[in-house]
């Protein structure tokens, strides 16, 4: 068998693995859509598109982190400290509106510093690094907020709330958004140098070192950019309800995990990957929509959702396994 | 027996016949069936036909159940430990005697304590951590879970010694020698020819799925007479020719030290030249070697290349400035195991295949295919992940990686640890093609006769001091050993 036949058939296996997950997502949608027309009006559809855009954006800040091998549990405090920082900006200080989204990803941005120095200054394991920065980043939002109320900021200028509130060419502003961060990490994780470098770092630092490649400048590089990406998760929230609430983005970061890692098990190599968590945020907000509007109790809601994902990733692993079986059965030995 | 995975006959009417006591030695290139036919004994592949017999009684069906029943055992290649489980726990892993008020701790102690002694002849506390075990203690580790029950009658040793050094290779030598005597059967499976020779009664020797001759080690075969055997040819010589021309001075080192395992280390090697560095572990061998590439710290002296003084004080400087590493672990350090052959390669040369930072992919395909072609990587298809590999092509692809960047200094780091004979002379091949390119090449490895074969001047290092450099045409492997040792301190005759 030479190797055109070879490489034509991984490129099957390989289709059948990303696209089998996908066919699950099509299959759910179509009984959603059967349960409940609602299910298909198209304010229902940009109801989950719009309501998975702070969750992709944060996601796509965890797979970067993800990959480089660590994980980030502060995300959250990146996106409200992104938050405040724009709403106390244009409430407090008069500032324009370019001036507050700089403020906020600027403030985002430290959260990234402050993890960088623990994990590349003081050489703190990622887990307990950002952990350490999730506590605090907690407890110095409760200060700032003297115990935790909102920040609210009626007057706000009409071009911020535009961010989550507009359209442009009927697209909603944080669609556009994520989709551009979405090209963003595309290019950098994927498609750049940098991106392959962090990919070989996370599989294995010490054969990465050996190789030349600079970790730890681009582990700094990653926790700094992670932030900022969720600061701007952070500006959509504000302008989104015209107000800063302390501690909402820690609601985000199971999910954020959650959609690397199904994004990982989509991979054919098992990779945190950013197309895998595209599809993973769509696949979990479509399924908390879905049973929302089958008017499922919101007590077994969880549950349920935790079943279809079982169920879901079940059948990527056999169906993975099936196109496996086909390429070692093709494979020379 | 027949072994036929679709597109390739594996085994191919191979058959082996081990008498009940021997130490019987198995040899062949990678891909030659000797893996095949023990996953077969093992029962982890079927066979498509044939049939086994042990001890006349005809082992049907076979299945890792009926061959363990059968009281057939296997020390494979990989370790397979957990760091910090005791040495008791890691012999009764998954074999824990429990009685109704919980495991039996004390009993298994003891019952590990005495196999370890009585069988092995190494007294390890039961209480010791792995993590805190030499590379050779954990080998006897391993083979004592095999020999906890006594129904043992073969015990098959797949590369024992493939992460040991030399030092070590004489206590697992004397390990296996104590079971043969105890009288169980000892099928050994190895590279290293010379442990075959000193230890093997008889010889079965693979080639295409085939087992071609059988020799009877003691009586007549040599080292020589096994490598035609494998290769089904003669090759005049494992080592390449060494009519180089060495010139200039590529790398200077000067009065180097790193405070704990080594000082005042200087050595010259010129442009064109492969020097090698002899030592044992503990030496202060690999702490010098990871200094001049900038994974260990430097205290003081100076490293200059092409009489420019360079501070190296991390890989990526090292590899900015030229210089570059073939690791002794190639599996931890050397390649980024999930990664297939391509990324592997271009990862070296990231930045030649981009443009504007993107990745080329085409160009990098190009970059990887160039090298596969130049040094022969089997699988040749550069999507095989590097972790399904034989250890010898691994190492094609570390070097493939360096070849691809224009590197002019290459450290070899044990560069032929775990690669059989036929990609050993590849390997010895293109680091000759490398030093007549007018590169600079230290090998540092704890193979005497590597370093004799390969090297234009070797030098020893003992205790942290690197001593009397040589010209290997004035050194016997003997001197060699006894130089490393401490055993001669006859001064250095030439510089």
């Amino acid at each position: 068998m030479n190797a055109q036949v070879l490489h034509k058939r991984s490129f099957i296996a390989n289709v059948l693995i990303r696209f089998g997950f996908v066919l699950v997502i099509f299959a759910l949608f179509v009984f959603f859509a059967a349960w409940n027309p609602l299910f298909l009006q198209a304010e229902n559809l940009t109801n989950i598109v719009e309501a998975s855009a702070i969750l992709m954006i944060l996601a796509l800040a965890m797979t970067l982190i993800i990959a480089t091998g660590g994980i980030d549990l502060s995300i959250g405090i990146a996106l409200d400290f992104g938050a405040a920082a724009a709403v106390v900006a244009m409430k407090s200080y008069d500032m324009a509106w370019p001036g507050a989204v700089c403020a906020g990803i600027i403030a985002g941005s430290v959260v990234g510093i402050f993890n960088a120095i623990l994990v590349v200054g003081l050489r703190i394991s990622p887990f307990l690094a950002t952990l350490s920065t999730f506590f605090i980043g907690s407890s110095v939002q409760r200060i700032f907020t003297n115990g935790g109320g909102p920040i609210s900021h009626r007057r706000m200028p009409d071009e911020f709330r535009q961010i989550a509130q507009g359209d442009t060419l009927g697209i909603p502003n944080e669609v556009l958004v994520a989709l551009l961060l979405i090209l963003v990490y595309l290019i950098v994780l994927e498609w750049s140098v940098w991106g392959r470098q962090v990919h070989a770092m996370g599989m294995q630092r010490s054969a990465a070192i050996v190789a030349g490649i600079k970790t730890n400048r681009n582990l700094i590089i990653a926790f700094i950019f992670a932030s900022a990406t969720c600061a701007v998760a952070g500006l959509i929230a504000a302008a989104n309800i015209r107000m800063f609430t302390p501690l909402s983005g820690f609601s985000y970061l199971l999910d954020a995990i959650a959609a690397t890692f199904i994004g990982a098990a989509l991979h054919p190599r098992g990779r945190p990957n950013v197309l895998g968590t595209v599809v993973a945020v769509l696949f979990l907000t479509m399924v908390a929509n879905g049973l929302n509007l089958m008017g499922i109790n919101f007590n077994t809601k969880d549950a349920l959702s935790g079943i279809i994902l079982i169920s879901a990733l079940a059948l990527a692993v056999a169906q993975r396994k099936a196109s496996e079986a086909m390429l070692l059965g093709s494979r020379r030995r | 027996m027949v072994k036929a995975f679709p597109g390739v006959l594996a085994l191919d009417g191979a058959s082996l016949e081990i008498k009940s006591g021997e130490i019987h030695g198995l040899v062949g290139e990678n891909g030659a069936g000797k893996s095949t036919i023990i996953k077969v004994l093992a029962g982890v592949y079927q066979a498509d036909s044939g049939s086994i017999e042990v001890f006349g009684e005809p082992l049907k069906p076979i299945t890792p159940a009926t061959v363990h029943r059968a009281g057939i055992r296997f020390i494979h290649q990989e370790l397979h430990l957990v760091p910090h489980f005791s040495v008791t726990e890691s012999v009764f892993m998954g074999q824990e005697i429990s009685s109704p008020a919980g495991l039996s701790k004390g009993q298994m102690r003891r019952r590990a304590e005495s196999v370890l002694k009585d069988k092995l002849g190494r007294s390890i506390s039961g209480r010791k951590l792995v993590r805190d075990l030499t590379t050779a203690e954990r080998k006897l580790i391993q083979i004592a879970r095999a020999l906890i029950d006594d129904e043992v009658r073969i015990v098959v040793f797949d590369e024992p010694t493939a992460p040991l050094a030399s030092g070590e290779v004489v206590a697992l030598m004397s390990a296996i020698e104590r079971l043969k005597n105890s009288g169980i059967t000892i099928v050994y499976i190895s590279h290293y020819l010379d442990e075959i020779t000193d230890i093997c009664e008889r010889v079965t020797v693979f080639r295409q799925g085939q087992s071609v001759a059988v020799f009877d080690t003691v009586t007549k075969a040599t080292g020589s007479d096994l490598v035609t055997a494998m290769i089904g040819r003669e090759i005049a010589s494992v080592y390449p020719d060494s009519n180089r021309n060495p010139h200039g001075t590529g790398l200077n080192v000067k009065s180097l030290g790193d405070g704990k395992s080594f000082q005042n280390v200087s050595f010259e090697v010129g442009r064109g030249e492969i020097f090698g560095i002899a030592g044992l572990i503990g030496s202060g061998r690999e702490e010098l070697v990871d200094a001049l590439y900038g994974v260990n710290k430097i205290r003081y002296g100076t490293i200059e290349k092409d009489s420019k003084p360079i501070k190296i004080s991390s890989p990526a400087i090292a590899v900015a400035n030229g210089i570059v590493l073939v690791p002794r672990d190639r599996r931890q350090d050397g390649l980024v195991l999930p990664m297939n052959i391509l990324e592997n390669i271009s990862l070296s040369v990231l930045k030649q295949i981009s443009s504007y930072g993107f990745l080329n992919r085409k160009r990098e395909r190009q970059v990887a295919e160039q090298q596969t072609a130049k040094i022969d990587i089997r699988p040749s298809n550069p999507k095989t992940v590097t972790r399904f590999l034989s250890g010898g092509n691994q190492q094609k692809v570390v070097l493939a990686r360096w070849l691809a960047n224009d590197a002019n200094i290459f450290i070899l780091d044990e560069p032929t640890v775990g690669v059989d004979v036929g990609a050993r002379v590849e390997i010895y091949q293109l680091i000759a093609d490398l030093a007549a390119n007018g590169a600079s090449i230290i090998v540092s490895s704890s193979d005497p006769a590597e370093l004799i074969g390969l090297c234009d001047r070797v030098a020893t290092m003992t205790r942290g001091v690197l001593s009397g450099v040589r010209i290997t045409e004035t050194l016997t492997v003997d001197r060699l050993v006894a130089l490393t040792t401490g055993a001669t301190q006859e001064p250095a005759n030439v510089t």
